[in-house]
Formats: structure tokens, C-alpha cells, sequence
């Protein structure tokens, strides 16, 4: 390593004590800069993370089928090392022990954040100049003060939300990203979180910023072998007039646990897309907000997940049309096999005042093993008169006479299932912002499905 | 003894412990047409099922073979690779799989031998004008949200491209107007002029004699509760049309008295 970058990287194990996070803030105060969030809020969100329960375990409620189910029991706390990187960081190519390498980052980018583990090492050299996107350190927060406020900290609500309360304690990277007013973007930004080497803990604060009337795309992306624990927030201003289609791919290691809030805000006649595809780790927490506060606001959530081997994921979606006219479409599609467990929890709330609004949910879930098991739990609860509510779930296995159909045309039964298990998914595919992104989650379900070892029933 | 030809030999098939096929004998020659004709519940589909190898429908003896080789034994992948084709009376829909990406997909599995890309597209293109269909047609889902008449071109799209040694057409003209049955009629004509289709044969299955009209048989079966009561010309369909099947049970019942 060269001289210098010790000073600036400093490492200690991880668990989620107290002990543990007076140690990091200890180390971020020796550091130039002291980290982005105060340590008094930090000691704030442990309290929060330690009085909270686990996601859905309602105790009382009696629910057959309980977060318990999900593999949460089973989490190891302590996972490898926790670092407080500070700036300045340094490049990619001062770094040869860490190499960023995925091809998936080779795509013309507007501009994009890359990272091993908790480090920032790189960002693309053709980034677009209108665009603000910084790591997220004590500068960026010192800096953009004026626009984090009302939005860093408040779309996630970590005081009701155990695992963005651990991120917000420990939060050890990031990105803050401003769309200036009127900017049309075609080329994404990237904020790429890639394994390092050894496991660590990465715990990534995202805010985004797109001003009025702009318009862009923004692809956050977990990759890489190993098995890190990421625990993040995403928070996203969608000003009047602006549009944000915002990608998350989870491709991490069989390992991983990720664990990642997002939320966005909503303006007049505003557009949030959130596409998600969860396709790797280990145990997987999604949440997926949106927050329709002002008339016009439009969301569309377009999510999906595949569960091979141990693979646990828990997703819930929520959609608040808080005014009227709003609209909102969500669309989920799930399978699981081998031991796979996967739980969908859809809320739509429509409040008093959203007359007007039109709202529709559709989930399917697909269960390819015996073993395999997804909840689904769709919520409409609506207190306003003069509005479209639509919600439909359904759990099911392969049709056999669409398999005998497909046999028919010469087609192997394994390859039929392939086909069809598929053919499944492509309503939420359909919905991603590009065709190479599309055809990036066919390939990966694709081999997903290879490595099954209960995909032939 | 030549053993060319779909072939059924004392077929006798249950579904759910009732026999349907009480012993089927029916020979289909290559380059011939046959029509079954029988009504509702005679055990038509069921013999169309069973020879595509369905895994419903139980086979408690008999025979079906295709140019000698026995089908009985295989999945219907391997029926398909052997050489039939069963055009479904109502065909399954695969949300998600593009008609263009199901053909392509089936034909590479049937025939993986030949037909470089831009030939396969030439092919389709040429097959979708002899059945009137559109192009836009590849790019929508499998029968997802199909009228039937769309539904049955499909299946005679797919007839038409995997190019079989012999075809089932299981009530083919169900549900179907005019234009659509005479899309069907020029479809398995031009594929009985093809080079490739001159030899085919087909076994069209049928309630009503009028797809007779424009896929004319050379031989008319009668099925009535499981067995072929008689077999004959054109001329049979049309004591069909004219006395309906009443008259072939009667004729069928004196014979046994």
C-alpha cells in the first residue's frame, strides 16, 4: 500500500455494539474531516437500531408466516472489519490491490461513484459538468448543507426502521448526486459498491437531487464474490417537473447480506421509477418508498427477485399518495427454489386528501421447489372517496399445460421450464430503462437458473 | 411389411381409471389425409393427447409408432424430434416468451441441424404471408391475450416451420370464421406442395364436416365412444353433414344386433 493511505483508512472489527461504534467514532475524529454524520446522531440511531425489533416480527400478531421465517435469526453480527475511510481518497490506479473490474462498469456513464467495500477509488473521467456527484463525507455534507436538508436523514426515517438506524450509525460511505433544474441526462450515473477482498462492512448513505424538470437515470449497483454486509439508505428529492429512474441490481456474493432503505420524494407533476432487481447474497432486505406529497406525482416500482439455494429476501414496497390526483404502479414478480424464502409486503396508503389518485399493484410469485416458500402480503388501505385502488396476488407453480405445450414443440422439459420460469419475470424486466440492462438480468436469471440445483421438477 | 406411417395398434388409454380408447387402430400414410370425425366426448382429443405424450392421459396397452420407431415411450420432446406435430385446440399461453423467440427456439430443438438466421427469418416471413398474419405478431407473447383465430394461425405458423413428418389437427376449425378456416385450408395445402411437406401426413380431427372442405381427406374416420366405428371416402363426411352421427350409430348398433 502506499505511504499515505493508512492516515486515511482506518479499520476496526465490526459488531454492533456500542463499544464498536465509539470506536469508529473515535477513529473518524482522528481523521481530517470527522465523517459526514454527527456523532451525536450516530449515538442517537444505535439507540434507535438496539430499541427496535427485527422488520415484521410483530409480535402478538400472531401471523403464520413471520419475518422469523426469514433468515434474520441466523445473521452473524460480526462480520469481518468496518472501516471510516475519510478524504482524500485515492484513485483506482494508485491502488493496485484493489481493482475495480466488472464489466458491467465499462458503459458510458454520465458520471458514478466507484467503490471497494467502504472506499471510494474511482470516478469516470467523462462524467457529465452539469452534474454534482460527490462520496459522501464530512466536506459533501458541509458543502451541500442547504440541499441535504429535508432530505438526508428525513426520507428514511431511521428512527422507525431498525437497519436504517444501523446505517446511519456506522455510516462509512455514499454518494450525494444534484441534477441541476432542466438537465436531461441519457447516459446513467453509477454508484457501483464492489466486495473488497476481505469481508467488510459497508455502510453506504445515498441522496439524490434532481432539480426541476430534470431528468435521469441512476443505477446503483452491489457486485462482486465474498461476503460483505451492506446496510444502506437511498434518499431521492424528485423536484416539479423532474423524472428519476433509479436501477438497484444486487449481484453480491452467495455470502453477502444486504440490507438497503430507499425512499423518495415526490414534486408536482413529478416521476420516480424504482426498478430493482435482487439477485445475489445471501439474505436480502429491500425497501422501496415513494412519496407522492403534491398533485401530479406519478410512481412506478418494478421489482423483482429469484431465490436459488439458501437465498432469503424480503422486500416491501410502500406507496404513499399523500395528495391527489397521484398515481402509482407497482409491479412485482418473484420465484423461489431449492430452500429459497422470499417475503413481499406491497402497502399503498391513499390519505384523506388524495381524491383523484389511482393506484394499482400487481405481485406474482413462483415457487419452482417443494422447499421453496414466498409470502405475499399486498395492503391497500384508503380513506379517501373518488379513487382507483387495484391489487392482485397470486402464488403459483409452473403450469403444466403451458410445460406439455412447450414439450410438444421439441422443446426438453428443462429447457421448457427455463423458458417459461423466464417468460415470468419479463413484465418487471420490460419496465428497466434500458435494453442492455434488460438483457444484463436475463443473463444473470439465466445462469441463476443454471446454478439451481431444483430447477427440474 | 413397410411400417412407414403414423400407427396406432390396440390403443387403449384411461384418464383418471376410465377408458376412454377402447383399442384404436388408424394408420396414417405419409402424403395422405385422414379425417376423424366423431362427436363430443367420442375420444378424439384423448387419442391427440396421448400420441403427443400429455402425462394425464394413462396408455393400458396398444402401440402408436411414427416410421416404425415407438412413440409411447418417449416425452413429447422427443415425439416432436421424431416427427409430430399436434396443433392444440387450445393452446397454452407462455406470458413472457415472444412468438419470434418461441420459434426460433422450437425450431433449433426440432431441427438443429440447418437454417442460418437470416434464412429462419426469410422462412417465417414467407410462412406469416400464406396465413395473412402480420409481422407485429413476432413480438407479441405466445398466445397471451390471442383471439382463437390468432391462436390457430399460430399453430399452423408452427406447423408450418418445424416442418413435421406428420400432423394432428386437434379441431383445428373451432372457433374459427371463415377467413381464418381458409387461412388453415391454404396453410396446410401450401405445406403439402412444399418440397419439404409433400410427404406429410395428417390426421385432422374434427366435430364438423366443413374444414373437410378446404383441407379435403382421402380418408374419413368415425370414432363414437372410443372405438372407430367406420372408416371410408369423402363421402362418409358428407352422410355426416347430411344425417349427422346418429345415422353411423344406428348403422353401427343394426350391425352388431
Amino acid at each position: 500500500m502506499p505511504s499515505g493511505a493508512a492516515e486515511t483508512i482506518a479499520a476496526l472489527p465490526f459488531a454492533p455494539t456500542a463499544a464498536v461504534l465509539e470506536a469508529a467514532i473515535a477513529l473518524l475524529a482522528r481523521t481530517d474531516d470527522g465523517g459526514a454524520i454527527d456523532s451525536t446522531i450516530r449515538r442517537e440511531a444505535f439507540a434507535a437500531f438496539e430499541a427496535l425489533p427485527v422488520p415484521g416480527a410483530r409480535p402478538g400478531r400472531g401471523w403464520k408466516h413471520d419475518y422469523a421465517k426469514l433468515s434474520y435469526d441466523d445473521l452473524r453480527w460480526t462480520n469481518g472489519r468496518v472501516t471510516m475511510p475519510a478524504a482524500p481518497r485515492r484513485p483506482a490506479a494508485a491502488r493496485p490491490d484493489r481493482e475495480v473490474d466488472q464489466p458491467a462498469l465499462a458503459t458510458d456513464n454520465a458520471g458514478g461513484l466507484y467503490h471497494i467495500g467502504a472506499t471510494f477509488v474511482d470516478a469516470p473521467s467523462d462524467a457529465d459538468p452539469r452534474v454534482t456527484v460527490k462520496p459522501f463525507d464530512a466536506a459533501t455534507a458541509r458543502a451541500f448543507a442547504a440541499e441535504l436538508a429535508g432530505v438526508h436523514g428525513t426520507l428514511v426515517d431511521w428512527r422507525a426502521d431498525k437497519f436504517a438506524a444501523l446505517a446511519t450509525a456506522f455510516q462509512n460511505c455514499g454518494a450525494f448526486v444534484r441534477i441541476p433544474a432542466g438537465v436531461v441526462l441519457d447516459a446513467p450515473i453509477q454508484l457501483v459498491f464492489a466486495t473488497a477482498p476481505d469481508a467488510e462492512a459497508v455502510f453506504p448513505h445515498i441522496v439524490v437531487i434532481v432539480e426541476a424538470g430534470a431528468r435521469a437515470t441512476i443505477l446503483e449497483r452491489h457486485v462482486g464474490e465474498g461476503d460483505p454486509f451492506v446496510c444502506g439508505i437511498v434518499e431521492a428529492h424528485v423536484a416539479d417537473d423532474a423524472q428519476l429512474d433509479y436501477v438497484a441490481i444486487q449481484q453480491t456474493g452467495e455470502a453477502a447480506r444486504a440490507f438497503v432503505s430507499r425512499s423518495a420524494y415526490c414534486g408536482r407533476n413529478a416521476t420516480m421509477s424504482w426498478h430493482l432487481a435482487e439477485l445475489g447474497g445471501t439474505l436480502a432486505r429491500t425497501v422501496l418508498n415513494a412519496r407522492l406529497a403534491n398533485p401530479g406525482a406519478r410512481s412506478e416500482t418494478a421489482a423483482l427477485f429469484f431465490n436459488t439455494g439458501m437465498q432469503h429476501v424480503d422486500l416491501t414496497t410502500g406507496t404513499d399518495h399523500v395528495v391527489g390526483p397521484t398515481t402509482s404502479d407497482t409491479v412485482v414478480r418473484s420465484a423461489a427454489t431449492d430452500r429459497g424464502q422470499g417475503r413481499y409486503v406491497g402497502n399503498i396508503v391513499i390519505r384523506p386528501k388524495a381524491h383523484g389518485s389511482d393506484a394499482s399493484l400487481r405481485d406474482d410469485a413462483l415457487l419452482l421447489s417443494k422447499r421453496a416458500h414466498i409470502d405475499s402480503v399486498p395492503a391497500l388501505e384508503i380513506a379517501a372517496n373518488d379513487v382507483k385502488a387495484f391489487h392482485g396476488a397470486t402464488v403459483g407453480s409452473l403450469d403444466e399445460d403451458a410445460l406439455f405445450y412447450v414439450g410438444s414443440r421439441g422443446i426438453p422439459r428443462p429447457e421448457a421450464l427455463r423458458l417459461i420460469a423466464l417468460g415470468f419475470f419479463e413484465p418487471v424486466i420490460a419496465r428497466f430503462p434500458s435494453e442492455a440492462l434488460r438483457d444484463e438480468i436475463r443473463t444473470a436469471l439465466d445462469a441463476k437458473i443454471d446454478d439451481a440445483t431444483e430447477f427440474v421438477s | 411389411m413397410s411400417t412407414r406411417g403414423l400407427i396406432t395398434r390396440d390403443l387403449r388409454v384411461a384418464v383418471q381409471g376410465n377408458e376412454i380408447l377402447k383399442g384404436i387402430d388408424l394408420t396414417i400414410e405419409p402424403g395422405r389425409v385422414h379425417a376423424l370425425m366423431g362427436p363430443n366426448g367420442s375420444g378424439k382429443s384423448t387419442l391427440a393427447f396421448t400420441m403427443a405424450g400429455h402425462p394425464g392421459y394413462e396408455v393400458q396397452s396398444g402401440s402408436v409408432t411414427l416410421d416404425g420407431e415407438e412413440l409411447l415411450s418417449l416425452p413429447p420432446d422427443k415425439r416432436a424430434k421424431a416427427g409430430l406435430f399436434l396443433s392444440f385446440q387450445y393452446p397454452a399461453a407462455i406470458p413472457g416468451v415472444s412468438v419470434a423467440n418461441f420459434l426460433r427456439t422450437a425450431r433449433m430443438a426440432v431441427r438443429p441441424e440447418d437454417l442460418n438466421p437470416t434464412k429462419f427469418r426469410k422462412l417465417v416471413f414467407e410462412k406469416l404471408d400464406t396465413l395473412d398474419m402480420d409481422a407485429a405478431f413476432l413480438g407479441r407473447y405466445v398466445n397471451d391475450g390471442f383471439s382463437g383465430g390468432e391462436k390457430k394461425r399460430l399453430e399452423m405458423l408452427q406447423m408450418a416451420l418445424l416442418a413435421p413428418k406428420y400432423a394432428v389437427l386437434d379441431e383445428t376449425d373451432s372457433g374459427l370464421d371463415v377467413d381464418a378456416l381458409q387461412a388453415v385450408g391454404k396453410s396446410v395445402n401450401a405445406l403439402r406442395e412444399s418440397e419439404e411437406g409433400q410427404d406429410m401426413g395428417f390426421l385432422v380431427i374434427t366435430h364438423y364436416p366443413r374444414i373437410l372442405k378446404h383441407v379435403p381427406a382421402d380418408v374419413v374416420h368415425i370414432m363414437i365412444d372410443g372405438r372407430i366405428v367406420k372408416t371410408g371416402g369423402p363421402e362418409l363426411a358428407d352422410q355426416i353433414e347430411r344425417d349427422g352421427y346418429d345415422g353411423v350409430r344406428d348403422e353401427v348398433a343394426a350391425a352388431r344386433a
